[in-house]
């Protein structure tokens, strides 16, 4: 059972996850292809938002080794 | 340009200075008060999310340079992230005596909570 919970738990969040990253890095790069002049800061507004979306499959995948270990 | 990159470098350069802070302060408390759990997990979760985001800095920034020269990019690297973040939990875990599992993963979100700090104050 615990096996399960965790897998539940990091592929919910993985799904989650890159459908987010693939909407920020698609944009982005459509973003950078059009101006490349303003690679700098999209690339900034990309690191935020990618940092955001991994936070939580990051916490998916603590609480799985959790699981896991306990 | 170049003065338009930079701000990509100096955000990355400000977020890892304020977790060295952090870093510095976790390693003073491990030193100085008697949680030295707490705060050796608080250690170990921000230098694993440290290096996450010192990768996350590099592939963005490959990706960037590949779309400008109209290359392709084969991976970001998720998934190396996420293993190193299953690796301190399991660190924690293997070690109860020595990390308290908490402060890892407290630790091992710090930077998030950094760059939205930051992120808000720059946007003022």
């Amino acid at each position: 059972m615990n096996l399960i919970a965790a897998a539940i738990a990091v592929g919910l969040a993985a799904i989650g996850a890159g459908v987010g990253n693939g909407l920020i890095v698609g944009r982005t790069v459509e973003g950078i292809a059009r101006q490349p002049q303003l690679r700098g800061t999209l690339q900034t507004t990309m690191f935020i938002g990618i940092a955001l979306v991994e936070a939580l499959p990051i916490i998916g995948v603590v609480i799985a080794f959790i699981v896991l270990g306990g | 340009m170049t003065e338009n990159l930079s701000t990509y470098e100096n955000a990355f350069r400000r977020y890892i200075k304020y977790c060295l802070y952090l870093l510095s302060i976790c390693v003073l408390g491990w030193a100085v008060t008697s949680y030295k759990q707490v705060f050796l997990g608080l250690v170990l979760g921000i230098a694993v999310s440290m290096y996450n985001v010192w990768s996350m800095h590099r592939r963005i920034d490959r990706v960037g340079q590949a779309v400008t020269e109209g290359k392709k990019v084969k991976t970001m690297g998720s998934l190396s992230r996420l293993m190193t973040a299953g690796l301190a939990v399991l660190i924690a875990t293997r070690f109860p005596e020595h990390f308290n599992l908490i402060a890892v993963v407290v630790g091992l979100l710090m930077i998030y909570l950094i760059m939205l700090i930051d992120f808000y104050f720059a946007s003022k």
